[in-house]
């Protein structure tokens, strides 16, 4: 029975790696409460498991069910991670190394993986783009659609980089994955600085009469003249304490939000 | 203006595209910037598609489906916000309010389906007992193809089947309503970069958020480049600081582990 284990198993090539890569975009295809990604991600690893194991049935079937398992990370850390289970697969590790390994790393991986990719890459993108787009220029769309293309074609260096660099350098990103959190957390609060300054609009229309001819704007003699965009840095600083503090749902911040805006909008002010 | 039957069917087919798009999150085509474009361009007014979509693209900044939570739908939200804007007549910011109904409830629709998927899982696990993968991969993406469905459905019917409500309903309104909607769209993003901030900020980034914050209100122009810039610089700077003062941490337990090393061994002697 020892003597099965230590079968060689076969080689995959650098074509194999690239399809898993490609594969990895079915790792959410079976998404459910229960386990998550894990029937998607069993999916993308078929072929490069099939021939790895080769004719080695059980073996197989035995690595697919191992693979079965709640998983649920981010979507351009997958190819990373899956590229890492090949290698190990590949080189027989010990079933459990392979698995532990796996559940170890999906949480971090899609801790930095979201840093970089929703909250760093997603705002500076949507806030570059935007700017054209409000112009009617057709670059905004089109910078957007070559970006996120470029990022799917970048599932394929990253499975090439899981594997080829093996549990060594995961282990070493995984430790630097702090400091890379960390500078991605700085790049993304100076670009969402920028956005709350240039895309959340709070005029006040009131005008206050002080004789007939002469009135003075809240807006542009009070507001703009202590700091500009003043309200929409309060305002957003104050959905961001109720959402921290007091945990209330984003939808019913947005239905406060219009509240808000259609109430100050029948009073006249806003 | 009305929809035809044609643009409402065509809305629908790529509704079945993007709808996949976004389950998989492959392309981004689900976004509102793309959505909204091609809404547009299906609807024969692309410069109101490519408008909305920077408008409804920023409004859902923050809302995004990390770790497996399911925002307000992004595919609902662009297509209505066009729709509205383009059969009413009304800017894209008042749009955007009246799409959210149709985002909100296609949320969760999605939900549901969370949950009713794990019923596959038990199927699935017999097809890999018994190696029969084909079958396995036929019923993993059977969840992609019922939501893609769910969307060309849902999508036809909010687009096509209920136009001639939607527009009785918003040229009702009176001026102050729509005129807050208009404003509530302006404002929106606030609640899509709170939630960026909800996840990203800590007291110590505080100031670059500040920083950002000034340099888009004093530097004029045209995008935000030049505060991606600022923050790139100023990301490079920590990471290197943060670099260097682990490589000491590490230098300093080093040496003070050797240290008490060297203290045992002569406690020894």
């Amino acid at each position: 029975m020892m003597e099965s284990n230590k079968t060689t198993r076969n080689k995959l090539s650098k074509k194999d790696i690239t399809k898993l890569g490609l594969l990895s975009l079915f790792n959410q295809s079976g998404m459910n409460y229960q386990r998550m990604q894990a029937d998607g991600w069993t999916l993308a690893m078929i072929p490069s498991l099939k021939k790895i194991y080769g004719e080695d049935k059980n073996g197989l079937i035995d690595a697919l069910k191992a693979n079965l398992q709640f998983i649920n990370t981010n979507n351009y850390a997958a190819p990373l991670l899956m590229g890492l289970g090949a290698s190990l697969e590949e080189n027989n590790e010990n079933r459990s190394t392979i698995d532990s390994l796996r559940v170890a790393l999906f949480g971090p991986i899609a801790g930095i993986g979201d840093a970089i990719t929703w909250f760093t890459i997603l705002p500076i993108v949507a806030g570059i783009t935007a700017s054209f787009a409000q112009q009617g220029s057709i670059l905004g769309p089109l910078v957007f659609f070559i970006v996120y293309f470029a990022m799917f074609l970048a599932r394929i260096p990253i499975a090439h980089l899981g594997y080829s660099a093996g549990t060594h350098a995961i282990s070493k990103i995984h430790e630097n994955s702090a400091i890379v959190a960390h500078a991605a957390s700085v790049l993304g609060c100076t670009v969402i600085g920028g956005l709350i300054a240039t895309y959340v609009q709070i005029d006040v229309v009131t005008k206050i009469h002080v004789t007939a001819s002469h009135t003075i704007s809240i807006q542009k003699q009070f507001f703009d003249n202590i700091f500009p965009n003043i309200l929409p840095l309060g305002y957003t600083f104050f959905l961001y304490w109720l959402l921290k503090k007091k945990n209330v749902n984003p939808v019913t911040l947005i239905v406060l939000t219009f509240l808000l805006s259609i109430l100050l909008s029948w009073m006249g002010i806003l | 203006m009305t929809v035809t039957l044609v643009q409402g069917i065509s809305i629908a087919l790529f509704a079945l595209i993007a709808g996949i798009d976004f389950w998989l999150e492959g392309f981004y085509i689900f976004r509102p910037m793309i959505v909204c474009t091609v809404t547009g361009f299906l609807l024969g007014d692309l410069r109101l598609g490519i408008i909305a979509g920077g408008l409804t693209e920023l409004a859902f900044a923050g809302l995004t489906p990390v770790g497996g939570t399911q925002p307000p739908n992004p595919i609902m939200a662009g297509i209505m916000t066009v729709v509205i804007a383009h059969t009413t007549g009304h800017s894209p910011a008042t749009a955007i309010g009246l799409s959210l109904p149709f985002s909100i409830l296609m949320q969760y629709i999605i939900l549901f389906f969370y949950s009713i998927f794990s019923v596959f899982t038990k199927k699935a696990d017999e097809f890999i007992a018994k190696g029969e993968f084909r079958k396995f991969g036929m019923i993993v993406l059977m969840p992609t193809v019922i939501v893609a469905f769910a969307y060309a459905i849902f999508s036809f019917l909010s687009v096509y089947g209920a136009q001639s409500l939607m527009r009785t309903l918003v040229n009702s309104m009176p001026g102050w309503l729509s005129h807050g909607f208009t404003i509530a769209g302006g404002i929106l993003p606030a609640v899509g970069f709170g939630l960026l901030l909800k996840s990203m900020l800590k007291t110590k980034y505080v100031p670059y958020l500040l920083l950002g914050f000034t340099a888009a209100c004093f530097i004029k122009f045209g995008n935000l480049m030049p505060v991606a810039i600022i923050g790139a610089s100023l990301a490079w700077i920590e990471y290197g600081r943060k670099q260097r003062e682990n490589k000491i941490n590490k230098q300093f337990k080093d040496i003070e582990k050797s240290l008490q090393n060297s203290g045992g061994e002569d406690d020894g002697i």
